[in-house]
């Protein structure tokens, strides 16, 4: 029968195709849970540990990325500075005072010759008074790299002198140029960054351990510590820095070798900076607490120490690397001031406050800047701690 | 020398005497005087210059006749250096020329006989700067109201007026005329007027007699004293007793330039005094100058501020390590800088305490083959070069060439770098066992570590220490420098504390066998090699330590001679003598002389000898070479 | 209000008490006192009448007794050699060195000292307000990077070099004279309209060199306050709801930033104070920062204590400020809530 409506039945048809009901209707099979699964992406995100997370925010703050990467460069340089320096900080070269930095070069009359360094043509101006330094193009010194150079005691330990990089034979390499007595400017440098490198990682370590200490005291038990910690803080933070260095650095016998004063230098620093760090602690102690786990914990019996280890630490331990990078750069600081001031270190022990110091005058600023060179670590050092810090501090909270 | 000292006296007596001298002259008046004073309330130039001027012959020593007026403005590091305008004025009863003779200045003349009997005359009309009569009165009145006040001078009178245990007799022949009486010699007395810190024998008594309980009214004393918060009158008068400080500007003085009220803590405004006593040789009373403006500055800014033009005259805190940024400025700053020789015996003396309490240290210290090893140990060649552009002389810390004194062998024995003979010395000692890293070891186990003090004021004095530990370690010695405070420095020493300490050599290197030795004997605490036995001669006993070291107790017999001899040739053999017991003993270790201190003139400013020595006594810094005749051109 | 408030004061009085406390023993660590240096010095001129007078004044400022006593005399609880007349009576103490009362030396002082922290609070909040805007809505980009390393840069550099340099640059380009606060003719000089330019010439450098030391910490603060408001529900509604970017910063999450922001003096103050001790010093200013120093190194224990107790003051005072500041504004704080179990 030709004229029967017959209904459509419906049939399967391929996905995609409008069909004679133009949806679209996807083929897959049903999965009445498909709302709540997670792609593969937020799988992982929401199955991260904390410190995943973390490290993903993290790594948005590109500064503070790279910030990280050349602080981990300088710090790997500490230990090595013996081999990376060309010279030692004692060596003095007292036919070149007040050489002005040499360029490195690698093309001499129009051929290649590798890098190396013109010598010096010296002239010593008696009516200016004045030390003229001038490049000896006739003097071809070619750097010498993984060589055998000027002997020094490394890490006071046994003798060597493998240096990565050392100057031709009987010649100079002078890449800073030197100072008054002669002495490198750049070995300087790089000697001085082993000590005021390491002043802050030492100084905050104390740091870190009394306000852990006192603001986690106060921040958990509250009441009468709270207050009388409280007070400390306010009253510590009141007294102003400087006489308060002058006077504990002025305590600090001289007859100490240069290291034990490096010491004392960073308990005094350490033990001034506490209260920023114990303040951070016990705010976030006090908020946390009140957080039900922590509570949970308490009802179920667990003791303090435990409570704090266990529960409460994991939710501040971002906040506190957080606060205590971004208490270093002031250490470092710290130390040039004390350096100015003739109460931090002294030859022959070489920090750059050292230098610093020893650039503060009128002459270096305007007769031989290169003195003040030491000014461009200690900057990228404070700008990197400050970035990292930033960086470190926006992803504490990685559930925000 | 007494003789010739009487010849001068009463030539130089006879040519103010003579009638024509000051009658001649014509005075002219100060046109600038209504500058810095209310000429309404001055008397006439005539009724201001002292009947007898000293009269100044200025072609006679190559210098120009200066005009009235102009400002020298200077820096000083702190407020108390404010003082030094007294030292650079250098207005004495008697001073020393550019040839280091003593000649009256403040004096009209002055008589002496045997070392034992000084006259004093003093000039007619010659008037404080507040206009009251300078007379002997001013001089009984400091000897018998003053230094022998047992409230106001509980100690006594000074150490200089004492000759052989005896004070002098003290005379007034007339108004003009005082006369000093001892009955042993006391060669010092002149040399100790023409210092540069004087002892002011005299005083205003006209201003001071207030405060004094013997002539003042008690009660307005006592309110006085409970306005300044003094317990009492003798407590008041001390404070207000001021003549060197350039505390009070309300005392008056003899000084060219005197503190004015103007001016406040950080700027001190100095300005001419218009009784002052000399005149040139056209009239004019001097100082040319109308004021000297001592601004306070951090002394780390005073070489910027020297090398921007901010100055007109500068030498102290000038360091020669200064130079080159101030050759750069003088072009655009409109100044020269004259490099004037320094006068001191060594840029820096090496002092081992001879008198310090550890006993040890103490054994040490007084083995003269110590100090030979220490002064053989130190390269002072490299030290000229690389600090001093080889410009210095290298040796011991003695008289200067210019001295008649002087001989080669003061300055070179046991001063050459000579290590190995400098370990042999060591080792013969006794201090045979090292560490590991080469450091000698003293008897009781305690590592050969020397401690040397510093004032912490020059960074010169670190870098030459530097050096000499570099030398010092190659003989198993090692140096610890310790800058501190010239206060500190000073009261450790006196304690006994201190091992070892660095300070500028002898300030007086030049001397003539004239002047007093003091300085090359163990007399006072300024002898840093033996600071206790200077203690117990200054206190007469009270404190300190007496001498036991012969080489010590040697030179001190040979200064007591020195003060008891009457002829210069008996002095000059005194004087070498102790200068041989120096350079055989190395009771303290020179380094290098004959530095050059930088000093910045204005090209403005005319009459600054372009050489000239620079030291403190004999010297006054600028003062011998009389700031009173400098003067502003336009 | 008025409650918190005097509570506050009353807590700074214990306060200020251990402070005091804590100065003087600071104070009294190094070995010796100005006396008794100045007598060994003056030894060796035989200057004994010049003795005489300082071992007067050793009795007169009570030197000569224990520690506790020195204290309690010099705080104006125990009675002295002229009766109870110290700190609390008003007698500031006196100066050695300079030979006058401390309140003499130091009062004029206080007045530059004061508007030099003035100048440099304003600087910071200038420098720091577009600095931490722009850093926190721009977060990540170049430009918040390229802004906040100027911000942090002021803080990296070492104040004492910096302010040579800047000094001896301004003095070449500008004539300045270095150093000091204002042209040497005017140190005397009642206040002109010439002399108030001269000292706003001079303070450019100071406030430079000291204030963007502490700029870092404002913009690391305003930054972080905005970020926390801008992640709020309320901002993303607003956005969805269509309101313009700008208006939608400014009118609400800027003004809750603000807040802490503004009250931060507390803890900008003594940074800022002792920041501008060292910088005075190497400047060269009349302020109490060089004096501090000066008195700390000769041992001139009264005018050095004074000091050290108004700086600690002006902080304290700062801190109030700031804690007031807050209370008025946030009433969380001054109700208390948070801090009790």
């Amino acid at each position: 029968m030709s004229d029967t409506v017959t209904p459509d039945t419906p049939e399967k048809k391929p996905s995609g195709e409008g069909g004679k009901t133009g949806h679209y209707v996807n083929p897959a099979p049903f999965n009445p849970f498909s709302v709540d699964e997670l792609t593969p992406e937020q799988e992982r995100y929401y199955q991260a540990s904390q410190w995943k997370i973390m490290w993903w925010k993290f790594r948005r703050h590109r500064l503070a990325v790279w910030a990280g990467i050349i602080l981990i460069l300088m710090y790997l340089m500490v230990p090595f500075a013996e081999v990376i320096a060309p010279y030692t900080t004692e060596h003095r070269d007292d036919d070149h005072i007040y050489a002005p930095p040499q360029g490195i070069h690698l093309f001499h009359e129009g051929s290649f010759v590798g890098p190396f360094v013109y010598g010096y043509e010296y002239e010593l101006d008696m009516e200016r008074m004045v030390h003229v330094y001038k490049a000896d193009t006739t003097k071809v010194q070619p750097i010498r790299f993984f060589c055998s150079g000027q002997k020094y005691k490394f890490w006071n330990l046994f003798e060597a002198s493998f240096h990565l990089i050392c100057p031709a034979e009987g010649g100079t390499l002078f890449l800073l140029g030197t100072d008054r007595l002669g002495h490198d400017m750049l070995s300087g440098v790089i000697y001085g960054a082993r000590i005021s490198l390491t002043v802050g990682l030492v100084g905050i370590s104390i740091g870190l351990i009394l306000g852990l200490l006192l603001g986690g005291i106060a921040g958990y038990f509250g009441g009468l510590a709270d207050a009388v910690i409280q007070r400390m803080i306010e009253i510590l933070r009141s007294l102003p820095e400087l006489p308060l260095w002058m006077a504990l650095s002025a305590a600090l016998p001289v007859t100490w070798s240069p290291v034990w004063i490096f010491f004392g230098i960073t308990i005094i620093l350490g033990l001034i900076d506490w209260p920023g760090l114990a303040r951070a602690v016990r705010s976030k102690l006090l908020s946390l607490r009140e957080e039900e786990y922590a509570r949970a914990a308490v009802y179920m019996g667990a003791n303090p120490s435990r409570v704090i280890r266990k529960h409460l630490l994991p939710g501040f331990t971002s906040h506190i690397i957080a606060s205590a990078t971004l208490s270093i750069p002031g250490m470092i600081l710290g130390e040039t001031a004390l350096s100015f001031l003739n109460l931090g270190l002294r030859r022959p022990a070489v920090s750059w406050g050292v230098l610093l110091s020893e650039a503060q005058n009128i002459t270096a600023v305007t007769v031989y800047p290169w003195l003040m060179a030491p000014i461009i670590p200690v900057i990228i050092v404070v700008l990197a701690y400050n970035f990292l810090g930033d960086g470190l501090r926006d992803a504490a909270d990685p559930y925000k | 020398m007494s003789n010739r000292l009487l010849a001068t006296a009463l030539a130089a007596g006879l040519a103010f005497a003579h009638p024509s001298a000051g009658q001649a002259l014509e005075l002219k008046e100060t046109g600038t005087l209504s500058n810095t004073h209310d000429v309404g309330k001055l008397p006439p130039v005539a009724e201001r210059v002292p009947s007898e001027p000293l009269i100044v012959d200025l072609a006679a020593s190559g210098r120009t006749t200066g005009r009235h007026g102009g400002k020298i403005d200077t820096l000083i590091g702190r407020s108390k250096d404010r003082r030094l305008i007294n030292v650079w004025g250098y207005a004495r009863l008697v001073g020393y020329t550019e040839k280091l003779e003593l000649k009256p200045d403040l004096l009209k003349a002055v008589g002496v006989e045997g070392d034992k009997v000084f006259t004093l005359h003093l000039r007619k009309g010659h008037k404080w700067s507040d206009g009251k009569p300078f007379t002997a009165e001013d001089f009984r009145y400091w000897w018998e109201d003053i230094s022998t006040n047992d409230k106001l001078s509980p100690s006594g009178p000074p150490k200089f007026m004492i000759a052989d245990g005896k004070p002098p007799k003290i005379e007034v022949l007339d108004a003009t005329t005082v006369r000093y009486s001892w009955d042993a010699p006391n060669p010092l007395f002149l040399s100790q007027l023409a210092a540069a810190r004087p002892p002011f024998i005299y005083r205003p008594a006209h201003y001071l007699k207030q405060f004094h309980i013997k002539y003042g009214d008690k009660e307005k004393i006592a309110e006085m004293a409970a306005a300044a918060k003094k317990r009492n009158w003798a407590s008041l008068h001390n404070s207000m007793d001021e003549m060197y400080s350039a505390k009070n500007a309300d005392i008056p003085s003899l000084q060219p330039w005197i503190l004015s009220e103007k001016g406040n803590d950080r700027r001190y405004i100095m300005v001419r005094n218009p009784f002052y006593h000399r005149v040139d040789s056209t009239g004019q009373q001097l100082p040319y100058i109308d004021q000297v403006i001592m601004t306070v500055s951090g002394g780390g800014l005073i070489p910027a501020k020297a090398q921007a033009g901010e100055v007109d005259l500068q030498a102290r805190n000038l360091a020669f390590s200064d130079i080159t940024v101030l050759k750069r400025g003088e072009k655009n700053a409109n100044y020269k800088t004259l490099l004037w020789p320094i006068a001191k015996g060594s840029e820096m003396a090496v002092f081992p305490n001879l008198t310090v309490k550890d006993p040890v240290w103490r054994k040490l210290m007084r083995d003269v083959r110590f100090r030979h090893a220490l002064s053989l140990a130190i390269d002072r060649k490299g030290i000229n070069k690389s600090l001093f552009y080889r410009l210095a002389s290298e040796g011991n810390n003695t008289v200067l060439p210019k001295s008649p004194m002087f001989e080669k062998s003061y300055l070179t024995k046991w001063a050459t770098f000579d290590l190995k003979k400098a370990n042999a010395l060591l080792d013969e000692i006794g201090l045979t066992k090292r560490r590991e890293d080469g450091i000698r070891l003293l008897e009781d186990g305690r590592p050969l570590e020397i401690i040397v003090e510093t004032a912490g004021e020059s960074q010169e004095q670190l870098d030459i220490l530097e050096l000499i530990s570099e030398t010092w370690k190659k003989a198993g010695v090692k140096l610890f420098a310790k800058p501190s405070d010239r206060d500190v420095l000073r009261n450790r020493l006196l304690s006994g504390s201190t091992v070892m300490s660095v300070w500028g050599g002898y300030d007086n290197a030049i001397p003539t066998p004239a002047m007093s030795p003091a300085e090359y004997a163990p007399a006072s605490v300024d002898t840093l090699w033996g600071v206790a036995w200077g203690d117990y001669n200054l206190s007469s006993g009270k404190s300190g330590e007496p001498i036991d070291y012969p080489p010590a107790r040697q030179l001190f017999d040979l200064f007591r001679k020195w003060e008891a001899s009457s002829t210069d040739a008996e002095r000059a053999e005194i004087w070498k003598q102790m200068l041989e017991i120096h350079a055989e003993q190395t009771l303290s270790i020179g380094t290098v002389s004959g530095v050059r201190q930088p000093v910045v003139v204005s090209n403005r400013l005319k009459n600054v000898p372009k050489v000239a020595i620079y030291g403190w006594d004999p010297g006054a810094q600028f003062g011998l070479h009389r700031m009173d005749e400098f003067w502003m051109d336009k | 209000m008025g409650s918190y408030l005097v509570r506050r004061l009353l807590t700074m009085i214990p306060t200020l008490l251990v402070i005091s406390f804590l100065i003087f023993l600071i104070i009294e660590l190094p070995a010796g006192d100005y006396l008794s240096n100045q007598i060994d010095v003056l030894r060796k001129q035989g200057e004994s009448a010049s003795i005489a007078k300082l071992e007067f004044l050793r009795k007169e400022y009570a030197l000569d007794r224990p520690f506790l006593e020195r204290y309690l005399v010099w705080l104006g609880a125990w009675s002295g050699p002229h009766g109870f007349d110290g700190l609390l009576q008003g007698n500031w103490g006196w100066s050695f060195e300079f030979e006058k009362p401390v309140s003499e030396v130091v009062g004029p002082q206080i007045p530059l000292t004061i508007v030099l922290n003035l100048s440099t609070i304003l600087f910071v909040y200038m420098m720091a307000f577009p600095i931490g805007i722009y850093s926190a809505v721009r977060q990540y980009s170049w430009g918040d990077y390229t802004a906040t390393t100027v911000g942090y840069l002021g803080l990296a550099t070492p104040d004492f070099l910096l302010g040579l340099i800047l000094l001896y640059l301004s003095n070449r380009w500008f004539g300045l004279s270095i150093g000091g606060l204002m042209d040497k003719e005017y140190i005397d000089q009642p206040m002109s309209v010439a002399k108030l330019q001269s000292i706003l010439a001079h303070l450019v450098v100071p406030t430079i060199v000291i204030g963007t030391a502490g700029t870092a910490g404002m913009i690391r603060r305003l930054r972080a306050n905005l970020l926390d408001e801008l992640n709020k529900q309320y901002v993303t509604t607003a956005r969805a709801k269509g309101l313009g970017e700008t208006r939608l910063i400014a009118k609400y999450p800027l003004r809750m930033a603000l807040n802490p922001f503004i009250a931060d003096i507390g803890n900008l103050i003594p940074s800022l104070v002792s920041g501008s001790v060292i910088v005075s010093v190497v400047l060269n200013l009349p302020t109490v920062g060089p004096t501090l120093l000066q008195a700390l190194r000769s041992q001139d224990q009264f005018l050095a204590g004074f000091v050290l107790l108004f700086v600690a003051v002006l902080t304290l005072i700062g801190m109030l400020i700031s804690d007031l500041a807050l209370a008025v504004l946030d009433p969380r704080i001054r109700l208390g809530a948070g801090t009790s179990k």
